[in-house]
């Protein structure tokens, strides 16, 4: 039986292994860290992400005569909790390429702790803030804001749908909802549609048959939903247990990724629209080859949870080859306006709010019956890119 | 139909699951004087096993059925070999070993099913919808209004008319005197928390369908089942019937009056109730 002077003396043993492993790293590797939710809520994310940055790094495995390694960094989705540890990971571990995160908050928060650090950030975040007013010299974002959102999933849906000419839509009451609502509304206005009604709900709303009711009683054509992850599934497995596909085209603005699916299932898709930052049927070079592999090697097909920080680690280390210096102003530089073929064919890093430029897709989801693969759920009926101007979006880079 | 009319009628649907989810968590209080912050954890076995034997071909009428039953015995089990053991430390003590065991479950969930949430059918008979008028409403979530009701008179006449019930409603006035009458009160102990563990299993089970299954379901359950409880009254049956109608309605009515307060109100409303009535609207001094 272990007693309490062999557990002290196990732990101190097991402190004096792990510290120099983390300096032999500091000295010979170049380590890039995602920071993401690990546990938690979000805990799904940092599964994902986890192995879209390992795969990224183990397919890259050195970079300028430096072995490559990762380390993840547990946000547990809390902006303070995120910004400490970048903290410690900059001062105490000399880090300063931060690939992957996702969650909005956490990322404003990190994004301004890198810059006064002077790292180099790539999020996917999808606050608008993150390449507007919020913009900064170290902070990149593959994601689409709020503007491309809506005009990659309301637009295209729209012209589908010339007859629905009355929408209802159901908003999450933080910043990422008021401004895909805002945005949505513009195009509403554009397009001839009324707006027949809001539901507000706020961020900790799990019973949405109350909203869903407001809506059936306005007898819209369109339920566009503005909110998103495990809320946007909540509100459309109770809308469609309402019956609400029998008279009313339902769209969500944007999925979370292939888990959403999975976790809803193809009944409930079937004939929902959802606007998507990443679909692994992406017909590019690149999409292919990532799909392949992780499917081989991890046995899973890549959901936006795990392509997202794939690309960012990859883009970062395409900045790092093309600067051939590990100086965050130089990699910085050498991103400003750097053209890839990324997942969703050739994309672009804005210089001036360091903004990619790339498409965002429309899905349609399928008939279990017309499910090629189990992870088949829908097909991509558009794919296109908006993003406003820079200035437009408010950024103005120091 | 006029739009409070058909919130008024979803309420009280929302609120029969809300009663089921929070009577068995009165219930034990009442008799036990044990507060239980593992009942989100048996709501949330309840859900997972639902979806589970789902998985393993059951239909969805076993479930209901061995759902609770599992996770009844699995509560008489704890009972008797853990919480029996702290029922007379302060209640600081079982907030502490309950949420303990509620997060061990969660992991355990996690560990078992992933982090991710899976979607639960409801039974062939009652998908679709019935209609009325321009009311609309899941065939299911009537099933549901059903069952709630069954619930609360079973327990009613369980309470009211029976030996058992008769020693239940005497050990929550008096554990001692329930005692000294001779009556081995550790079986009645656990014979109740079993029952109120098998409620909040029934509810995960009944819930599953409505908003499928995610490892996190337990916390969001057990600040409803609170909120039901103090509402209603701590200790009272006939409270957790109220409190959760009540609930039910001012979040559905809230939906339309004050859509982003719908989910704050249910808090605001126990506020309300706590500064009129600190016991509880059925609730005694």
């Amino acid at each position: 039986m272990t007693n309490r002077r062999d557990f002290l003396k196990l732990t101190a043993a097991a402190g004096l292994t792990a510290t120099p492993l983390f300096s032999a790293a500091q000295t010979e590797d170049l380590v890039f860290a995602c920071p993401t939710a690990m546990s938690g809520n979000f805990s799904a994310i940092g599964k994902f992400s986890e192995i879209g940055v390992r795969y990224a790094i183990e397919q890259q495995g050195t970079l300028l005569g430096k072995k490559l390694r990762y380390r993840m960094i547990d946000t547990e989705a809390k902006p303070a909790t995120a910004v400490r540890r970048v903290q410690e990971a900059m001062q105490q571990h000399n880090i300063k390429f931060f690939p992957g995160a996702l969650l909005s908050a956490e990322s404003l928060a990190m994004s301004k702790e890198i810059d006064r650090a002077g790292g180099v950030f790539l999020t996917n975040a999808g606050a608008d803030e993150i390449t507007g007013i919020e913009c900064n010299r170290s902070t990149f974002r593959w994601a689409v804001p709020t503007y491309g959102i809506i005009q990659g999933s309301v637009r295209p849906a729209a012209d589908l749908l010339p007859k629905a000419k009355r929408w209802y839509t159901i908003t999450p009451q933080y910043v990422f909802g008021d401004d895909l609502l805002k945005n949505a509304k513009n195009l509403f206005k554009e397009k001839g549609i009324e707006h027949v009604g809001n539901s507000y709900h706020s961020l900790t709303e799990k019973e949405f048959s109350g909203h869903l009711t407001n809506a059936i009683a306005t007898k819209a054509d369109v339920l566009l939903l503005l909110n998103y992850g495990a809320q946007a599934s909540d509100t459309l497995r109770q809308a469609v247990s309402f019956g609400m596909k029998r008279n009313m085209t339902i769209v969500v603005a944007v999925a979370s990724g292939l888990e959403q699916f999975e976790s809803l299932g193809a009944d409930i898709c079937e004939d929902i629209y959802f606007g998507a930052v990443y679909w692994h049927t992406i017909d590019t070079n690149l999409n292919k080859k990532l799909v392949s592999d992780v499917r081989e090697k991890y046995k899973i097909t890549p959901n936006y949870s795990l392509a997202a920080p794939f690309i960012c680690t990859r883009l970062l280390m395409d900045g790092i080859i093309k600067a051939n210096s590990l100086e965050p102003a130089a990699v910085i530089a050498s991103l400003e306006g750097m053209k890839f073929e990324g997942l969703t064919g050739m994309e672009e890093v804005r210089k001036e709010d360091h903004q990619v430029l790339r498409d965002f897709y429309l899905l349609k989801g399928k008939a279990k019956a017309k499910m090629r693969d189990k992870d088949d759920y829908a097909e991509i009926l558009n794919a296109g890119r908006s993003f406003l101007s820079a200035a437009e979006a408010g950024c103005k880079m120091a | 139909m006029n739009v409070y009319l058909l919130q008024l009628i979803n309420g009280i649907g929302t609120g029969m699951l809300y009663f089921v989810l929070a009577v068995g968590l009165s219930i034990i209080f009442g008799l036990l004087r044990f507060v239980n912050f593992a009942h989100g954890a048996f709501f949330l076995l309840g859900a997972y096993g639902c979806y589970q034997l789902a998985q393993l071909g059951l239909n969805f009428w076993w479930t209901l059925l061995l759902g609770p039953l599992i996770v009844g015995c699995l509560a008489m089990l704890a009972e008797t070999y853990l919480f029996r053991k702290v029922y007379k430390l302060p209640h600081e003590m079982h907030i502490l070993i309950t949420v303990g065991i509620a997060m061990v479950l969660q992991e355990v969930v996690i560990t078992q099913w992933g982090p991710l949430g899976h979607n639960v059918s409801p039974p062939e008979a009652l998908q679709g919808v019935v209609i009325w008028g321009d009311f609309v409403y899941p065939k299911y979530r009537v099933f549901v209004i059903g069952v709630g009701a069954m619930m609360a008179l079973i327990i009613a006449a369980v309470l009211e008319g029976t030996r058992l019930g008769a020693i239940v409603r005497a050990g929550s006035e008096s554990t001692e005197m329930v005692s000294l009458l001779g009556l081995n009160i550790k079986r009645i102990f656990s014979l109740v928390f079993a029952f109120g563990a098998a409620t909040a299993a029934l509810a995960g089970v009944l819930a599953a369908p409505i908003r499928g299954v995610d490892p996190f379901m337990g916390v969001e359950a057990l600040s409803v089942a609170f909120v039901v409880v103090v509402v209603g009254g701590m200790g009272s049956f006939a409270g957790a019937l109220v409190g959760g109608l009540l609930v039910g309605i001012v979040q559905s009515m809230m939906s339309t009056i004050w859509p982003p307060g719908a989910n704050l109100m249910i808090y605001v409303a126990m506020a309300t109730v706590l500064l009129l009535r600190p016991n509880g609207i059925l609730g005694r001094a």
